[in-house]
């Protein structure tokens, strides 16, 4: 137990401190005031709100707003009309289904890519275009590409099989979340290539020639002698890629709009609609706070049972 | 002879392999490109509605009857439509959030890398817990707040939120940038009596250029590009940046693609070239040094 000399002491030491590395603290100061008041105040703010019923009817111009405890996750959880359990598996299913093929993809590429083939600089510089160009557009071209009158994918597909084979791919529920998912894994596999370049690079040709005399070649060499190296960077890929589709509000949003109904919709986009469609803030607020929960929850249990930390310290390999 | 025909035929697995290899990527490069084609064809051809104006050429390329400057034209029509408006809106914002984001990001940097001090590693990551947070989170609550400040429809208000999106990756580009300069360059200079500022400016500056640079791009992305903090907070369509107008053209009561395709072109082209050049330092500052490239 600490006495009030003790205390003192001790606060004397920490303004000592503080005092002495002034000038530290000023040059990290701007950032810092910018991070509490846009992102930790809003946060906190934000959970608040998801506590309260804001919305329409009731909020703080009206000066009607009342704290209303956890009836917004009961609602949320309990009643069905708010589409929870669906709005979770297409999360879920988005999330995984983004991310394994993408990782994948890159993966696979950026092998065929690190091996001796003619034309590979052309190769590559045509395949990441789908990261050099602002997501923003490129998913509002696919859009336009996948309209169902006018679009050039059906344009195509009656080329090839008859008027019949229309499909209304941002209009019917399955195919709508289908396009989401091919649309994101078009925007993502660039980057997986990058980095696996890099980190394939990494590896000294020696490893490949031992390993092919004793009989890795082909997938082998893919199983035994590149996935278990390149592992640090594949667990950091999949949770990168995993945390930015999570959040992946563009791709969400601007195909389909979480639409029809919410068949398409993800937390994120749901929390969108329900603010800024619906004005329902405290509703908004609850998917809002149950998103970062979950993300928060599966990124500590990744840092914990694969020892990465996403940035910050370098990894001694 | 036997010896002979397994030469062969190890040729032939050979040649295949590299076959199948050649086509798989110009199927991929072709995937790749693809909405790129299209973007470019439909702002040559005439007509807003797509269904017009061009033919497939080999049934999947898209190709221009008579290609056509008119999309173009369109854009630049001062009589039409506010595209000059709306691009120096766009200017305005980007150019700003670019210089505040240099100047908040160039010292924390520095002094995240060369100073020692309590509570270093915190701040450190206080700066990385915003790319947990879902970015919805945040925009609903400083839509309320920037309401209550009267911030919504103003310059200011959104360069201060985009100049904070943009720090979480760009403090540690710049940091990492830092410690890549060896520490006996300061002390040297240090000792033939250079000051901390004379340091920094003529030493360190210098030679971490390309990062700067990947942080000046990284800024002028966020807020060039940015789409949802924008549609949000931008009610008034005097104020709209690009993206805006951009979203405009496609979900207004009047789809025109064909506008929508020469203004995505005249938005992505400069964004384009840069981040060719600028890829690799992009590269190492997402992965904030846990992957070594």
């Amino acid at each position: 137990m600490a006495n009030p000399t003790e205390k003192n002491k001790d606060l004397r030491k920490i303004l000592g401190q503080v005092a002495r590395n002034k000038t530290a603290y000023l040059y990290v100061l701007p950032g810092l005031v910018g991070l509490i008041f846009l992102v930790l105040y809003p946060f906190a703010f934000d959970i608040w709100i998801s506590f309260t019923n804001w919305n329409v009817y009731h909020n703080s111009r009206l000066g009607n707003l009342a704290y209303v405890g956890f009836k917004n996750y009961l609602l949320v959880f309990l009643n069905p009309t708010y589409g929870f359990v669906k709005i979770s598996e297409n999360t879920a299913l988005w999330t995984i289904g983004c991310v394994l093929p993408t990782v994948a993809l890159g993966l696979f590429l950026a092998i065929i890519l690190n091996s001796k083939i003619h034309g590979k600089g052309i190769y590559r510089m045509f395949l990441i275009v789908p990261w050099a160009m602002p997501s923003f557009i490129t998913l509002l071209v696919w859009r336009g590409m996948l309209d169902y009158e006018f679009g050039i994918v059906n344009k195509v597909l009656v080329e090839f099989f008859g008027p019949k084979s229309r499909v209304d791919w941002l209009g019917d529920p399955h195919y709508a979340f289908l396009s989401m998912v091919v649309a994101n894994i078009w925007l993502g596999y660039p980057f997986m290539i990058i980095i696996f370049s890099g980190a394939l690079q990494g590896i000294p040709n020696e490893l490949y020639e031992a390993a092919a005399i004793d009989g890795a070649v082909g997938w082998r060499e893919i199983r035994y002698i590149i996935v278990p190296l390149l592992k640090p960077t594949l667990l950091i890929a999949i949770l990168l890629g995993s945390i930015w589709t999570f959040n992946n509000f563009n791709a969400g949003f601007l195909l389909t709009g979480g639409g029809p109904g919410i068949s398409t919709s993800i937390f994120i986009v749901q929390a969108y609609n329900l603010a800024f469609m619906l004005f329902n803030f405290s509703e908004s607020a609850t998917y809002a706070f149950i998103a970062f929960l979950i993300l928060a929850t599966v990124g500590i249990l990744w840092f914990r049972y694969t020892g990465v930390i996403g940035g910050g310290k370098k990894e001694s390999q | 002879m036997k010896r002979a025909q397994q030469g062969t035929t190890r040729l032939v697995i050979g040649v295949t392999k590299e076959i199948s290899k050649h086509i798989f990527l110009i199927v991929m490069a072709l995937v790749s490109i693809y909405p790129v084609i299209w973007v470019v064809s439909t702002a040559f051809s005439p007509g807003q509605n797509l269904a017009t104006g061009w033919h497939l050429v080999l049934w999947i390329f898209p190709i221009p009857n008579s290609p056509t400057l008119a999309q173009f034209q369109f854009l630049f029509n001062p009589k039409l439509i506010s595209f000059s408006l709306w691009a120096k809106n766009s200017l305005i914002i980007t150019l700003s959030t670019v210089v505040a984001s240099l100047a908040v990001v160039l010292p924390a940097g520095y002094c995240l890398s060369r100073r020692v001090f309590p509570g270093r590693s915190s701040i450190m990551f206080s700066f990385l817990l915003p790319t947990m947070f879902p970015g919805v989170v945040t925009i609903i609550p400083l839509f309320l707040i920037y309401a209550h400040f009267h911030l919504v429809n103003t310059y200011l208000g959104l360069i201060i939120a985009y100049t904070v999106g943009s720090l979480s990756l760009s403090i540690f580009i710049m940091k990492n940038a830092f410690d890549g300069v060896p520490k006996d360059l300061d002390e040297a200079a240090k000792i033939d009596g250079a000051s901390d500022i004379r340091v920094f400016w003529q030493i360190l500056l210098p030679l971490t250029l390309p990062s700067i640079a990947t942080v000046a791009l990284w800024a002028f992305m966020g807020a060039w590009l940015d789409f949802a903090l924008a549609h949000v907070m931008l009610e008034n369509n005097n104020l709209w940046t690009l993206p805006l107008a951009l979203y405009s053209f496609i979900t207004a009561t009047s789809v025109e693609y064909g506008t929508f395709s020469a203004l995505s072109l005249l938005m992505a082209i400069p964004v384009f070239i840069v981040f060719m050049l600028f890829q690799k330092y992009l590269v190492t500052g997402l992965t904030a040094g846990s992957v070594k490239g």
